[in-house]
Parts: C-alpha cells; structure tokens; sequence
C-alpha cells in the first residue's frame, strides 16, 4: 500500500488519546490512532470464575508482578509483565510502574473517583514557595471541567469548598448512615469536612476511554486504530524541526514501519510519553525532561470496628456508605512539618471483616470473625507527594525491552514531608474515629512505595517559560510546534485528586486548541 | 460419494487430517476448493462440548518435596493449629494446604523462601527452648505461647516489619487463604449451602502469542551489504 501522511498521529488510546481523538475528528479532523497493545476482547478474555480453579488458588504464580500490589490471580493477564517491558530503580529507591498495554490503556481499570484541581494545586508555590504554579488556574479549566463531567457522568455532591471545587454532578443527596455520620460530627469538632464521593458513574458498567470517548471518535468516520504499534521514535523533519511522523514496530512480527503525519499528538501515559521523548532525543532544551515525577501516597490508615454494629446487632442504617475528606491541611493555617495536603477515603463496611486486622487465629479468630462481621469503618490516605528536581527518569540503553527499546531508569524518593503528613493523617483519624466511639484495631502509618497508586505525573511538565517546562499552557511543545503531550506528563504538581478527570480536562483543552491553529494555519 | 469435482477444482482433495488445515492456511488457493472451503466452514461452526471437568486434587495429592522434613512438619501442625476445621469447613490440612504452600513457596522468589525457612526454624527453636520439644510436637499451650505474641492487626501490604512477626503474620494470612480458596473448601461451601466462594471476574491471557516471541528471540531483518546502484 503506498504510504499516506496522516492529519494527526494520537500515541496512545487511553482516557487522554481517546478525548483527543473525539474532539479532534468532531472538528473533522482525520486521526490515526497507534496503540502499543492488542484491542481487549471482552466476550473472549474475561469470565466469571470460582478461585478454586485458578491453578495458583488465587496468589497468583510465584514472582509474577513484583511490583503490582493490585495484582491478583483474576486480574493478573491485564497489566504489563515486567519481564517483557523491564524498567530499574535502585534498590533502595522502590517504584511500583503498573501498566496497561491495549486498547483503551488503563482507562476501563481506574477507581473512578472524580475530582477538579482547586487553585490550591495549580497555584501551589504562591501558597508555600515550593515548586512552580501552573500558568494555567481552575478558571481557564472550569467549562472544559464541566464537559468532562457530563460525559464521565459525575456524581458527587457540592460542598461550596474553595479547596473541593464544586462540578457538573449528578447530586448525591444521599443521607449518612449511623456511622457515617458520627465520623461527620466527629469531624466537625476538629475543623476536618467529611465530604460525599464524587466519581463517574460512566455507562454500562465502564467509565473507559473505550466506551465513552472512542465510539464518538468512530461516529465521525475520521478515526483509523490501529492496535499492537509499538512506536519506538518520533521522526523530525531536519529542515524544518518539525515532528514528521513515527517509526513504529508491530508488536507480533517485530516488523518495523514508517509513518507521516502532520501534526503528532502524545498521550502515551506520563512515563511511557517521556520515554519516547527521550528515546526520539527531541524536546529538552529545558533540560527538565525526565524531572519532577510525582503522584500520591496511598496505603497508610486505620481499620476500626463500630461496636454496636457487633453481633449482628446493628440497626437499619447504622452501616454502610462511604466518604471523601478534601484536602484541609496547609489551607488557612500551616500544619506542623510538611507542606500540601492529603484527602482520605473513607469505608463503612457491612461486609464481612477484615482477618488480617485481627491478631488471633484458629477457632478464637472465627469467633472474632463471626462476631465482627458487619461492623468494618476504615479509612485511606491519598497525599500529595513532591516532585522534586531529582525524581527523575532516564533512558537505560544496557537493557532493552521484548522489542529492543530501551527501557527506564526511574529515581525517586518520598521525603519526610511524606512521612510527616502520614503521620498528620493517622492520628487525626485515629481521633476522629475515638470520638466516634469506634474501636480502633490498626493504626498503619506505612504508606506504598511511589507509583503504587497509578497517578504518576510529570515528567514533561508545562511552563510558559521554555526553560522551565517542556509543554506550553496548551500542552503543545516548546520545542516542536507540531507535537502535543496531552497526557499526566505535563502535570506542574500532584495535588491529592485523582487525576483522570483533570488529564481529560486539558487533553480537550488542547485539542480544540491545536483544532483552531490547524484551521488558522498555524500548526 | 461418486459425485465428481468440478472442472476448475484442481487443487488438492478437502483436508483429512490436521497438517492438511495447515497446509490450507500457507496457501490460500487450496481453501479457494469450494469442498476445502465448505469443510473449513463447517469446522468453524463446531461448538466446544459440554464434558465435565475436575480440578486434578479431587483424585491427587500435590507431591511434596521444597521443605526439608522438620520444616515441612513444622508448618503442617502450624496448619493444624492456625485453622483446624470448623462445623461446616475443612481444616487447612484436610484443604492441602502445607502440600499447596510447599509447592508454592518452593517456586517462589528467594526472599520469600527465606523468610519461610527461617521462621519455621524459629518456631521450632522457640519451642525447643522453651519447652524442650519440636514445635511438630508441641501440644497447644505450647505452641500458643510461641505463635501469640507474636500476632498483630495489619492492614493490606503492610505486615509488621520485625522479621518473626512479619514471617508469623504472613504464614497465617498465607494458611487462611490457601484453604479457603482450596477445592477442599468450595465443596464443603456448597454442601452446607452456601454461595460458592471466591467468584471473581477473571482476565484470560490477552493474545498470548506474545510470550513466543519474546520466549525465542526477536525476529529481525539482518541488512544485506550495500549494493551500488546505477
């Protein structure tokens, strides 16, 4: 077949590649979509299964994914196999990469929950010197905030907190249960708002790049995908320093092909868009490509039992639900040795309980069992972690992945404002949950190595100074006008939010921009 | 069937065995055959028969052979005594648990098999010195006052540090899990009337053919030398 330039090259399917490519052939404009791994069959790759069967009884084979903790024996076929794609870090410094690689990348996996950035997050060394402000603030995202919404369908309440900022929701209006509600009371004396959940109800069971942003893309008759393109460059024209293309190679064959396109639109993921970065040797003259990885720490918490839940003897609506405590450190007050903030989820459970939480065994731990059963209230941290100039990641070229890629070294550290706020954070709750007369069994201030909540972020992070940032406030490059990164790479900090909502946000930003400069010419 | 082939069909008789369907998929003007054709056809309507299947511990035992013969009992009476049966359930032995762990311990990675060796090599010091006998042969009050102090409260991916509490907690959580979802336990789950136990969704490989490639090699295009062109 001869060979075609195409309009716009989109790396990557995910929640970020699909919203570009649905705005983008909405404006009519053809897109060619390139996705590393194979489309997911759902029919012919999942089915309901008893643990019993599986050969493993449900540990999964011995050494399998190291670093995935969310890996089960169910789960563990979805995610990449390390051994097939390898990455380093020192030993001493743990990082937990968890990939997906097929169509629709980690979007029909996520947990959903929804939130905006605040000003708190994009103007976050106005308010403690540390790092640099977005150039962009909550103002310039709110309509495009507002449209991710509808389409996600969030449901959440509004609360009227600046640093919680209020969206296009389906209300929750639903009532606390007992427990919860005691934790809200609780709460309120210590100055900590105890919010409902917000997250995407989706449709049909998905909230996924797949089922809410692709087949809008396919409507248009404009979108070509094509799965299992492991892109290994971004070519450069030499004349004119603009992106003309990729060389990408067909996952099964090894065959390796040439492509042109106009303009190139990366949403890799943020490692995975910065490897290739690194790999094509384009767009650092920053020298901050690679720089200021971030994301959230997860893992520490408390596992309580409400007592008069016990014994089967909870009344209607003494259990259940859940809640979301915003960010309310480091707001109008400094907290006592670190800077930023942390949010909490919060369970109230009327399902069985929890046996790792419980320090007995043989038939007193049945009875323990039976006995609490019903009556589970925890509570998780999601803080937010600190990029710093030495969070980094550089290319290994000694080890070359199933492909012959070049793979990643990833260097990060949590530092004591981490330590600190996990501290913060367990005993506030540790209190709140006291005053809500629960019984506190575990109080775990451990948190999960970086990367392990899956929200990894920067890396080639946006700037209007092009000495300070790889991507403009349009997520378009400094150094390629042709090339977009409209992935968590650009991220300037983590904040505590989940950050689906927010990549979706600026990829549809984006695109209607590069939309209007392709019509204008510019691009 | 004494009925004759077409004029045109003069490619090889429809397949009769498996190398031929190879044979059909190397050379596309073989299925062109309108009979090959028609047996390929009929060959992809056929559906997988109903034939039940048992899991291979309803008629074997899982051979043991990772633990050396003090730590392999060392771990069945911490079997025993950490979930022995209840009214309804099988205990973790009954469940083949110590023979499931032996098994699984023994592929595991190295840390995870020293952390086993040398907690059952504790429990059973602990108990020799205490009490002068295994830990095997520990009656109950006995091995309680070497397991208890021990045991703590903990929260998903993150047991207690100090290594025999780390290694008591895990063994524990590892027992509990490797009987409940045995075949042993499901049976007995349903014949009590319960809901059958652990359902989850399960992911099938995804296009494995991948592992064959990175299983033997990659396939590359060496270059020929440079020609000179005209």
């Amino acid at each position: 077949m001869a060979q075609k330039k195409v309009d716009v090259l989109i790396i990557g399917s995910g929640h970020t590649g699909g919203m570009a490519a649905k705005i983008l052939t909405e404006k009519g404009i053809s897109c060619t979509m390139l996705d590393a791994g194979p489309m997911l069959n759902f029919e012919k790759y999942r089915e309901m299964k008893p643990v019993h069967e599986l050969p493993y009884r449900g540990f999964d084979a011995p050494g399998r994914l190291p670093h995935v903790f969310q890996a089960s024996e169910f789960n563990a076929n979805q995610w990449v196999d390390e051994k097939v794609v390898p990455y380093y870090h020192p030993p001493e410094q743990p990082y937990n990469w968890v990939r997906v690689r097929s169509v629709g990348g980690r979007s029909p996996f996520w947990a959903r929950q929804s939130f905006r950035l605040s000003d708190y997050e994009f103007k976050c060394k106005d308010h403690d010197g540390f790092g640099e402000n977005w150039p962009i603030s909550l103002k310039d995202l709110a309509p495009y905030y507002s449209r991710v919404e509808k389409i996600f369908r969030v449901t959440g309440h509004s609360d009227g907190l600046p640093q919680y900022p209020d969206g296009d929701f389906i209300e929750d209006n639903s009532p606390w249960s007992g427990a919860m509600q005691r934790f809200v009371d609780a709460g309120k004396k210590l100055g900590v708002p105890v919010t409902k959940p917000r997250s995407s109800l989706g449709k049909d069971g998905l909230a996924s790049s797949l089922n809410l942003l692709l087949p809008d893309a396919v409507a248009t008759g404009k979108l070509t995908t094509i799965p299992n393109a492991i892109v290994r460059q971004i070519t450069v024209d030499k004349n004119t320093g603009r992106a003309d293309g990729v060389i990408f190679i067909d996952r099964h064959s090894h065959r390796e092909m040439v492509l042109k396109a106009r303009v190139v639109v990366l949403a890799a993921g943020a490692l995975e868009s910065t490897r290739l970065l690194l790999l094509s040797n384009i767009c650092n003259s920053s020298g901050v490509l690679g720089r200021y990885l971030s994301d959230q720490i997860y893992g520490a918490g408390i596992i309580c039992s409400v007592p008069e839940a016990r014994d089967g003897k909870a009344p209607p609506h003494l259990m259940g639900g859940g809640a979301l405590i915003p960010r309310f450190r480091n707001l109008d007050t400094k907290a006592n040795g670190f800077i930023r903030g942390y949010a909490v989820n919060v369970s109230c459970s009327n399902g069985p309980f929890d046996a790792r939480a419980l320090p007995f065994y043989g038939k007193e731990l049945e009875q323990k069992l039976q006995s609490y059963n019903g009556s589970g209230f925890s509570t998780n941290i999601m803080g937010e972690a600190l990029g710093h100039y030495e969070d980094h990641v550089t290319l290994n070229k000694e080890v070359v992945d199933a492909w012959g890629i070049p793979t990643l070294n990833i260097h990060t550290n949590y530092t004591s404002n981490e330590t600190n706020m996990a501290k913060d954070y367990v005993d506030t709750m540790a209190a709140m949950a006291e005053a809500a007369g629960f019984e506190i069994l575990v109080k775990n201030y451990e948190f999960n190595p970086p990367g392990y909540s899956i929200h990894e972020q920067g890396t080639a992070r946006m700037s209007d100074d092009p000495k300070k940032g790889v991507v403009t406030r349009w997520n378009q490059c400094h150094d390629i006008k042709n090339l977009f990164v409209v992935d968590a790479s650009v991220f300037v900090s983590a904040g505590w939010q989940n950050p689906t909502i927010t990549m979706c946000t600026l990829s549809m930003r984006a695109s209607e921009y590069l939309a209007e400069e392709m019509r204008k010419g510019n691009v | 069937m004494g009925q004759q082939s077409a004029p045109q069909a003069q490619n090889p008789p429809p397949a009769a065995n498996a190398a031929d369907q190879g044979t059909m998929a190397v050379q596309p003007s073989a299925a062109s055959s309108p009979r090959a054709l028609s047996r390929v056809e009929q060959m992809a309507r056929f559906r997988t028969p109903n034939i039940p299947l048992s899991q291979p511990d309803a008629v074997a035992m899982t051979e043991t052979r990772y633990f050396t013969a003090v730590r392999y009992a060392t771990l069945v009476h911490l079997c025993e005594i950490m979930m022995p049966a209840s009214e309804d359930h099988p205990s973790a032995i009954k469940s083949g648990t110590p023979e499931f762990l032996d098994f699984y311990i023994g592929a595991s990675p190295i840390e995870q098999q020293s952390m086993y060796n040398n907690g059952l090599d504790r429990l059973n010091s602990d108990c020799m010195k205490q009490f002068n006998v295994p830990f095997a042969k520990a009656e109950t009050k006995q091995a309680d006052a070497v397991i208890r102090p021990h045991l703590k409260g903990w929260m998903n991916d993150h047991p207690p540090r100090e290594g025999h509490a780390r290694f008591l907690n895990l063994v524990h959580h590892d027992i509990r899990t490797a009987t409940i979802n045995s075949p042993a336990w499901a049976i007995a789950a349903e014949a009590s009337g319960d809901r059958t136990p652990g359902v989850g969704l399960y992911w099938n490989p995804i296009e494995p053919g991948i592992k064959t490639w990175v299983d033997h090699g990659i396939a590359q295009a060496t270059p020929t030398t440079k020609h000179k062109h005209s």
